[in-house]
């Protein structure tokens, strides 16, 4: 029972790092209708570029907002060369193919700057469990959670609180009457890509200390990110919050009573089914055509 | 059309001798491997080129059907010959699984269905050991054929003949209306399930059929490679296909062959430094003198052509400054993509296709006269003068059509009789497409019946309703717009064939007569509306008065009962109105019944036998033209109240 | 202060505007009325740079804006009330409002009274004042427009484009719409008023322009035209 508990710990703090994922994901689709097939890249990074800085000897606490500064520069790398020029010519196939390719890139950088093999990552915390409900967490893992939850809840109040977040909001409800308002929507985008990169990294730093880190890291976790994006309605935060959690678990007890090959298995499963049957998502509003 | 097939002889004369001339196995083993890849690429571009999707999953398939030869082969000992139909079936069976969940959605979204699923298969394989052996892999050795123990050369030229075959099966289904309904599929989904061309239906079978080549190929493959095992049918893989199809160019066989070369070769090239020095050496100057060449001619500007000059320059330096090419490799195919995808959008065969025409200028190959023997145009209408229909054709109850707390229409009851013009008028918004999105499925009425013909249609989908004899155009233009007029109508024309995929697949004489009773129809419904010199014209090429009448004959394709137009006239000249006019009035000389929407008051009032007005939902008046005119009700709705 | 000159454009390939010439001059109520499908939402768009023009020339205060994008007009002092009103449904009725401001609030444009003019927007628009906090989606239709034509004087702005405010109102809120207008008119704002409700246009309005298949077929002072039996006739027909 105490096992059961614990990989429901375990796939808690999971889900919320495929949650902050599908939150970037949601950040640039609400605001341009586009969104980075390469976003579990942008998290592989920012994991690599925190190993270095913490092999260079920095403090974990300072890693964190360095390597957000590294995300919102690659996010915006990622929106100029990918996606820009795809809205431009108004070509879907477009930038699905260029984050791909973008994706594709990045991770042959990482594959030769850092090697193809898996790193511990160096924690802030000793990994000592801690006993809740009678049952192990680790403080990494709680630190996952509050990060994750935080992160999140610190762009909703940005975008409620602040005129420019609610810029972004108005870009996200209707572009054109934005543009009206004086809001100058293509720096909006990049804007969303930037931070859709930066809570991506920013889950890098966070899951490293518990998993480990490495070049090929990026793919799969992308799509199981896509899944409780899927899951969650691309609209509703409270919905990829729940997304995250039944994915996450879902995976730590595949992985553990069936085998770990097999703990993608359920992610990518949910997400063929809810897309069969109700493909705004859970939680997601369908839209009524216009003819 | 001689020429084409003269090359494709001279292709596969020139490709049987080959090993006998080179018998470096290496080397037949290698454009073994292009043409396998080519069968999967035929087929991928069914569903990336045709439909317009972009499916992540292929790499997936493939891998169906090379496990599906492997399985039996290794565990039950299944000959060759069964194991290539049966490693079709059970590919087009995942195909059909596949897109059941793509069914619903579009773009990005099937994207993320097809990578699941290629991810799930690939899981699948290297998990269930005990059926697959796993990361293992399975050893095959080359088939042994009616006792004969085949070698490299004879399986080369037993793939040779399978990926010929291929080719002209493939080519013969797209350039059938399964084609053509494919196209129509990613122009205009609307459009398509309006004249009839279930979207649905038709997404399943691209899946199927693209599925079903790419597990042929995959059976060739395991036998080719005698080899196989998990790691092969992976993301990377399904991102080489794409890439070979969108370099290659979509749409033609000849683009899939090349892409695959490409591909294949590809590895190669990158595997020796020197030799990509020098290929991207020789790129960077082809493109910078192209670029040059364009600019002098004015055909293009720096601007424009600054990004793949930098682009091409940057990767010739980088190839100088890197030691080891595999590890770059990846690297490389993603620069690749990103040059081919905004600047290569046509392929290799697209991009010499439009260079050659605008260097050298020439008219496309439009306009050649097509053979329709002594149809008379006037045949192309199926009258509907004799019909059982009821009197009254159309009958609104009391619908209500109410979105949230919006009620766009409120309380509507409508007769439309056989034979007559009713006209459809009312300021913006007050309900009047929503009344024909009602009338052709697109929304389903919140309550309230509509009997069309004397059966109800409410719940039908479109596509039903399109068949059961009511035809539309759209406010907003919604033609196939990189099809010709002529496979515009003949979309239309889509209900008129019984022949099923076999037949199209071995062109066999009933399908050959149905085609060419279509393309008369066709032809005529162009002449019906003045646009048979436009047969072979780009839809999107035609100016906006020409494409509102290509509109109406695809409409008319349908032998509809009842006709509906949604502001035939809007963005019409003069002259132009004059033209629709008279072919309104034509069609109902052959007794169909038509609903006219329109702005224009000089054409509803001209031509309509009845008239209502909506407004705000409601209808307010009903009557004959010159009543309406003078209805205050109808002057204050469209005029604003007389305030002090 | 805004010259429209020889304009075209539209749709891709259909130029629904075929050399048309506005003027607004200033403190003045110029209205462009015609039937549906004539072009008047067409007009509007393509000043505030939603649709690329083909040719002919638009110049605010003697500034060219050919092309501009809509954020670039916007800062210049041009405000668009859009046609379907165009809130933003997530948003408070207030946080509309500070957008509208958007400009003032980041330095594009002279901040000024930005919470005295809050006030005055909410004494305007009485309806607006009570459901200050209320998200903009669950507004009725009415109050939409309303809530779209405080947004737009919000921005402080030189001119204000009121595309179809009356559209989908019932006769009472848009006589409502009207006397907004009309106070708005007492101040002196500079507007160009877009309607297909010709009459109330006219009522109001000092100068109007026709609008027919792309081409301006009449113009003048608006109580000119307001008893003009052609209006009609360009209405609803009636050779």
């Amino acid at each position: 029972m105490d096992i059961f508990v614990q990989l429901i710990y375990s796939g808690i703090a999971l889900g919320m790092i495929y949650a902050v994922v599908a939150f970037g994901y949601q950040l640039t689709f609400s605001t341009s209708a586009t969104l980075n097939f390469g976003q579990g890249e942008a998290l592989m990074l920012g994991s690599m570029v925190g190993l270095t800085l913490s092999n260079l000897g920095i403090n974990y606490w300072l890693i964190i907002p360095l390597v957000c500064v590294f995300g919102f520069l690659q996010g915006t790398v990622v929106e100029y060369l990918g996606v820009r020029p795809a809205i431009k010519i108004k070509s879907e196939f477009g930038w699905i193919m260029s984050t791909i390719a973008l994706g594709i890139i990045f991770r042959n950088f990482a594959e030769n700057i850092w090697g193809r093999s898996t790193f511990r990552f160096p924690g802030p915390f000793e990994d000592d469990p801690i006993k809740l409900f009678g049952a192990n967490i680790l403080p990494m893992e709680i630190l996952v959670v509050l990060g994750a939850v935080s992160m999140m809840l610190l762009v909703e109040i940005f975008n409620r609180k602040s005129i420019y977040g609610k810029a972004v909001v108005a870009t996200a409800n209707d572009r054109d009457a934005a543009g009206l308002m004086g809001i100058n929507t293509g720096l909006v985008i990049t804007f969303s890509y930037a931070l859709s990169s930066l809570t991506a990294s920013f889950a890098g730093v966070l899951i490293s200390p518990l998993t480990l880190a490495g070049s090929g890291a990026g793919g799969a976790l992308g799509l199981k990110a896509f899944a409780v994006a899927i899951v969650g309605g691309l609209s509703s935060g409270l919905g990829i919050v729940v997304g995250g959690i039944i994915l996450g678990v879902s995976e730590t007890l595949t992985g553990f009573y069936v085998s770990t090959g097999y703990k993608d298995v359920p992610s990518l499963i949910i997400l063929l089914i809810v897309l069969s049957f109700k493909p705004a998502g859970l939680f997601g509003k369908t839209t009524i055509k216009k003819v | 059309m001689r020429f084409k097939f003269l090359a494709l002889a001279a292709g596969i004369i020139i490709l049987s001798l080959f090993p006998i001339f080179q018998t470096n196995t290496y080397y037949i083993h290698m454009v073994e491997r292009i043409l396998i890849y080519s069968i999967l690429l035929f087929g991928l571009d069914i569903v990336v080129g045709y439909t317009g999707q972009v499916s992540l999953g292929h790499a997936g398939l493939f891998g169906v059907g090379a496990y599906t030869a492997g399985i039996l082969y290794f565990k039950l000992g299944v000959p060759f010959l069964i194991i290539l139909p049966i490693a079709v079936i059970v590919s087009c069976l995942f195909g059909a699984l596949l897109a059941l969940p793509a069914l619903k959605v579009v773009g990005p979204y099937i994207a993320m269905v097809t990578l699941a699923f290629g991810t799930i298969i690939q899981i699948l394989i290297n998990e269930m050991t005990f059926l697959t052996e796993g990361p293992l892999g399975i050893i095959i050795k080359k088939p042994i054929i009616f006792g004969f123990q085949t070698k490299e050369i004879h399986y080369y030229w037993i793939v040779l003949a399978i990926s010929a075959l291929s080719l002209l099966v493939i080519n013969r289904i797209l350039k059938s209306r399964l084609g053509r309904s494919f196209e129509a599929l990613r122009d205009s989904p609307v459009a398509c399930d309006c004249m009839g061309v279930s979207v649905y239906k038709y997404k399943v079978y691209a899946f199927i059929i693209s599925a079903g080549f790419a597990g042929l190929a995959g059976s060739l493959y395991a036998y080719s490679e005698q080899y196989i095992s998990p790691n092969t049918y992976v993301f990377e893989l399904t991102v080489l296909f794409l890439l070979a199809i969108i370099m290659g160019g979509r749409k033609t066989r000849l683009g899939a062959i090349i892409g695959a070369a490409i591909v294949i070769t590809l590895p190669q090239l990158l595997g020796d430094v020197k030799l990509f020095r020098i290929v991207a050496t020789a790129l960077a100057f082809v493109v910078v003198a192209g670029s040059a060449l364009l600019i002098s001619k004015k055909m293009s500007t720096v601007r424009k052509v600054a990004v793949p000059v930098i682009g091409t320059v940057g990767l010739m330096a980088f190839s100088y400054l890197i030691k080891n090419i595999s590890d770059w490799r990846l690297s490389i195919f993603g620069f690749m993509i990103l040059l081919v995808v905004y600047y290569l959008q046509d392929g290799i065969v697209g991009f010499v296709n439009n260079f050659y025409m605008r260097i050298f200028s020439s008219k496309k190959s439009a306009r050649d006269q097509i053979d329709v023997g002594d149809f008379d145009k006037d045949d192309a209408i199926i009258s509907a003068k004799n019909s059982s229909a009821p009197d009254q054709l159309l009958n609104l109850k009391s619908v209500l059509m109410q979105f949230g707390g919006l009620k766009a229409l409120h309380d509507v009851d409508l007769i439309v009789k056989k034979g007559t013009i009713h006209g459809l008028i009312g300021p913006n918004g007050s309900g009047k497409s929503t009344l024909i999105n009602v009338l052709t499925g697109i929304y389903v009425p919140t309550s309230g019946t509509v009997e069309f013909s004397g059966s109800s249609i409410v719940g039908k989908v479109s596509a039903k309703i399109a068949l059961s004899g009511i035809a539309r155009t759209f406010q907003n233009v919604q033609l196939f717009n990189e099809m010709t007029a002529i496979e515009n109508i003949m979309v239309g024309l889509n209900h008129t064939y019984k022949s099923n995929l076999f037949e199209i697949a071995l062109n066999l004489p009933r399908f050959k007569r149905e085609e060419l009773a279509a393309k008369q129809r066709a032809y005529g419904l162009l002449k019906f509306v003045g646009l048979e010199e436009l047969a072979n014209e780009e839809a999107r090429n035609l100016t906006y008065g020409k494409q509102r009448l290509l509109e109406i004959a695809r409409a008319l394709a349908l032998d509809p009962n009842l006709l509906l137009l949604d502001e035939p006239a809007a963005g019409l000249t003069a002259p132009d109105i004059k033209e629709l006019l008279l072919i309104i009035k034509k069609i109902k000389d052959k007794g169909i019944t038509i609903i006219l929407i329109e702005h224009h008051m000089e054409v509803v009032m001209a031509v309509s036998d009845v008239v209502s007005v909506l407004d705000f939902g409601q209808k307010i008046a009903e009557g004959k033209p010159k009543e309406i005119q003078n209805n205050p009700k109808v002057i204050e709705a469209y005029l604003g109240a007389q305030t002090t | 202060m805004l010259i429209i000159k020889d304009l075209e454009s539209g749709y891709g390939k259909v130029n629904v505007l075929k050399k048309i010439n506005i003027e607004v001059p200033k403190n003045k109520v110029v209205t462009l009325i015609g039937a549906n499908g004539a072009g008047k939402t067409t007009t509007l768009r393509t000043i505030t740079g939603m649709i690329k023009l083909t040719s002919g020339h638009i110049t605010l205060n003697g500034k060219s804006i050919d092309n501009f994008p809509s954020y670039k007009v916007a800062c210049l002092g041009l405000a668009h009330s859009p046609e379907g009103r165009r809130v933003f449904p997530s948003l408070t009725v207030f946080d509309n409002l500070q957008l509208g401001a958007f400009p003032r609030l980041t330095g594009s444009r002279p901040r000024g009274d930005f919470k005295g003019d809050i006030d005055r927007a909410m004494e305007l628009f009485p309806k607006l004042k009570e459901r200050r906090n209320q998200l903009a989606g669950t507004l009725s239709g009415g109050e939409q427009q309303m809530l779209a034509m405080a947004r737009a004087i919000m921005l402080n702005p030189d001119i204000i484009l009121l595309d179809e405010p009356s559209m989908g109102l019932a006769p009472i809120l848009v006589e409502e719409v009207f006397k907004i207008i009309a106070r708005l008119k007492a101040a002196g704002t500079t507007m160009l008023l877009v309607e297909q409700f010709a009459v109330g246009a006219l009522n109001i309005a000092d100068y109007a322009y026709v609008l027919e298949n792309g081409r301006i077929s009449m113009h003048g002072p608006a109580s000119k035209l307001k008893n003009d039996p052609a209006i009609k006739a360009a209405y609803l027909g009636g050779h």
